[in-house]
């Protein structure tokens, strides 16, 4: 359960620490004035200072928030349930390439997490993959990543 | 009546058989991408983009457009049918749609949409033809303050206008600067805001930024949201499409109010979203049959889907007039103009008359194939909803991952599209505007060389903005926009606040 405050201050904060990155980062190209006008980081220094501001802001004004509940446990389990599979297969890309990855991603969600029958979840496990290869290898020759499986066995 | 000759000489580019299959195909993608929740026209355009580098300019942007308009009729049918929203901009529509179809008028509900919608987008274009090159002749004599002056004054309406918090707006618009920055100055040649990430000197693309903030963002929220697509019939009987497209006129005054509320909000970069929620606010307020509103009064639906189709098309004026986008999806396209090589603003009226007039008539063209496909295939569609979101869901995931990644195949793309997804997750939760934060990153890095350009003309002086009446007064305009919101609530006065889209 995460109430309305912990999130405004999470995302304050993560906005915030954001514009301090810029703000630190942009001091090394030289902000101000020199002989060949504004330099570099003037402006990025700028920016980051008005998110770090703006941020300190919505912090105080998320402090002042109520506590009531805006993502309620069975809403935060939904949205693991969706993410951390994605994450998985997002982080299995290099090892074993989008395509059979793509396929292991759609077979576990459909057949283990929402039990689908096994049939049906692995007609559309191997549709996705054989759809993505056909539209980007094929028809529009964009290659996607084969990941080191694919190096492996020469794909 | 330099105009009229031009637009005919676009009609003989846009009513091509190529370009007309373009449309066809355009307007199907963007149904379908304006019905599945969680893919919308932002992100269903960046989707595409990577697939149009090998075209003519002209017809990757028919295609484009032509999606854009498919996914604002897109949006309205899955608002009617199921009460679900398709697109932020369609939220309106189900206000009074959905309560309609329901009572068993679906396809009056539908025709009342659709019929609305043609006539906002219409109204929409009509203003692009006869004002656009005019805005244009004006826009050639600008410099570099003038130029940094309209973005300021846009950035501006954004905060004085948009109806979210504006400091989260102000948030927003200058986290999207800072995103912009990165990679190498194109002014000094060094390297800016990598982080250490070697890989990031090539600059974070706005596909990438898009297709988490949207299509993630969205997904995640959909998910928590968990709907349950209740439907209401889908068949169509077509002499009661025409029956109520015929009794439209009646409504002409919310007609005309709506479009000039839409023009108005698309123009000035309010967006679609802020456009359809004024424009169903003011109906209820002024109509005589304020009681009706909510239980499926037609003008209910008439405000909001003219105001939303008129926003989306009259977007593109600034767009191509001035560079300047007047919404996240017009934002994206004007991404793709630069990636192919045009420049956006007022030469692109003098040096590409074929693009610019083509993209003008097809859009007459793709609004009436949007409006006959849409009637069409509503059957299809509303089959599509009834696939189980949990089945739909991973599969736009794997969309988005493959578009974030065949931007410039690279991995880091699709690492960065997840940490956007978060953003774009916890941003529409929080009512901070996605939009702003979108269009800075894609001219962000013209603003920023005005600012410079104009700083180097005046030796360092902030009184440039201020040296001749047309700038001073764009720059007090936007000073007076960014000044708005806390005039506001010194006055107490509330108002109905639209999250952006």
């Amino acid at each position: 359960m995460i109430s309305r405050r912990a999130l405004e201050l999470a995302t304050a904060t993560l906005t915030g620490v954001f514009g301090a990155a810029v703000v630190i980062s942009s001091i090394d190209n030289g902000i101000g004035w020199s002989t060949a006008g504004v330099d570099a980081g003037t402006f990025p220094f700028l920016t980051g200072l008005i998110v770090l501001v703006g941020s300190l802001w919505n912090f105080a004004r998320g402090w002042l928030q109520s506590r009531h509940v805006a993502v309620s446990s069975s809403d935060l389990r939904r949205v693991i349930a969706l993410f951390a599979p994605a994450v998985v297969f997002v982080g299995a890309i290099p090892l074993i390439g989008v395509y059979l990855a793509s396929g292991c991603y759609m077979l576990g969600t459909l057949a283990l997490l929402h039990r689908l029958s096994l049939q049906r979840s692995l007609l559309i496990a191997t549709a996705t993959p054989l759809a993505l290869y056909l539209v980007f290898e094929r028809m529009f020759q964009v290659s996607l990543p084969h990941g080191a499986l694919g190096d492996v066995i020469g794909f | 009546m330099d105009n009229i000759e031009s637009l005919l000489h676009g009609f003989t580019i846009a009513v091509t058989l190529p370009h007309l299959a373009l449309m066809l195909i355009g307007v199907l993608l963007g149904i379908l991408v304006g019905v599945l929740p969680g893919l919308g026209a932002p992100n269903g355009v960046s989707l595409l983009l990577p697939l149009t580098f090998g075209m003519q300019p002209v017809s990757a942007i028919i295609l484009l457009s032509s999606m854009y308009w498919g996914a604002l009729f897109g949006g309205s049918v899955t608002s009617i049918l199921f009460n679900i929203p398709g697109e932020p901009s369609s939220v309106a529509t189900t206000f009074d749609g959905y309560p309609m179809a329901r009572d068993g008028r679906a396809t009056t509900a539908l025709a009342t949409a659709f019929g609305s919608a043609a006539f906002g987008a219409l109204v929409g274009v009509g203003l692009i033809t006869f004002l656009a090159s005019w805005v244009a002749q004006v826009a050639l004599a600008f410099g570099p303050p003038e130029y940094f002056a309209v973005y300021f004054l846009a950035f501006a309406s954004f905060v004085g206008m948009g109806g979210a918090p504006p400091i989260k707006t102000v948030v927003s618009l200058a986290a999207g600067f800072a995103i912009a920055a990165i990679g190498i100055d194109t002014v000094s040649g060094s390297v800016r805001l990598t982080m250490g990430i070697d890989e990031l000197v090539k600059g974070v693309s706005f596909v990438v930024a898009v297709m988490g903030l949207f299509g993630i963002g969205e997904l995640l929220l959909a998910v928590e949201e968990e709907f349950h697509a209740k439907a209401a019939s889908s068949a169509i009987d077509w002499r009661e499409v025409f029956r109520t497209l015929f009794g439209l006129p009646r409504y002409g005054w919310a007609l005309l109010r709506s479009a000039a509320i839409g023009c108005w909000m698309g123009i000035t970069p309010g967006g679609p979203t802020a456009a359809s929620f004024m424009s169903y606010g003011i109906a209820k307020r002024f109509s005589a049959r304020k009681a009706s509103f909510g239980r499926g009064e037609a003008e209910g639906i008439i405000a909001p889907e003219t105001a939303d189709h008129a926003a989306g098309t009259s977007a593109l004026l600034p767009m191509l007039s001035l560079g300047i986008p007047g919404s996240a999806t017009a934002a994206v396209m004007m991404g793709g103009l630069m990636i192919w090589g045009l420049n956006p603003g007022p030469m692109l009226f003098i040096e590409q008359k074929d693009f610019v007039w083509g993209l003008i008539a097809s859009m007459y063209v793709g609004n009436i194939v949007a409006v006959v496909l849409v009637l069409l295939t509503v059957p299809i569609f509303a089959a599509l909803m009834r696939i189980p979101f949990f089945i739909t869901a991973p599969l736009i995931f794997i969309i988005c991952t493959v578009g974030a990644y065949s931007v410039s195949n690279s991995y880091l793309d699709v690492l960065l599209m997840l940490g956007f997804g978060i953003v774009g997750y916890l941003f529409k939760k929080l009512s901070y505007p996605l939009a702003p934060l979108v269009l800075a990153i894609v001219i962000g890095d013209k603003a920023e060389d005005a600012f410079r350009q104009a700083m180097l003309m005046s030796k360092g002086s902030l009184a440039i903005f201020f040296s001749n009446a047309l700038v001073a007064t764009l720059v007090l305009a936007g000073i007076a926009l960014l000044l708005l919101p806390l005039v506001l609530q010194i006055l107490h006065v509330r108002t109905t606040k639209p999250v952006l889209d």
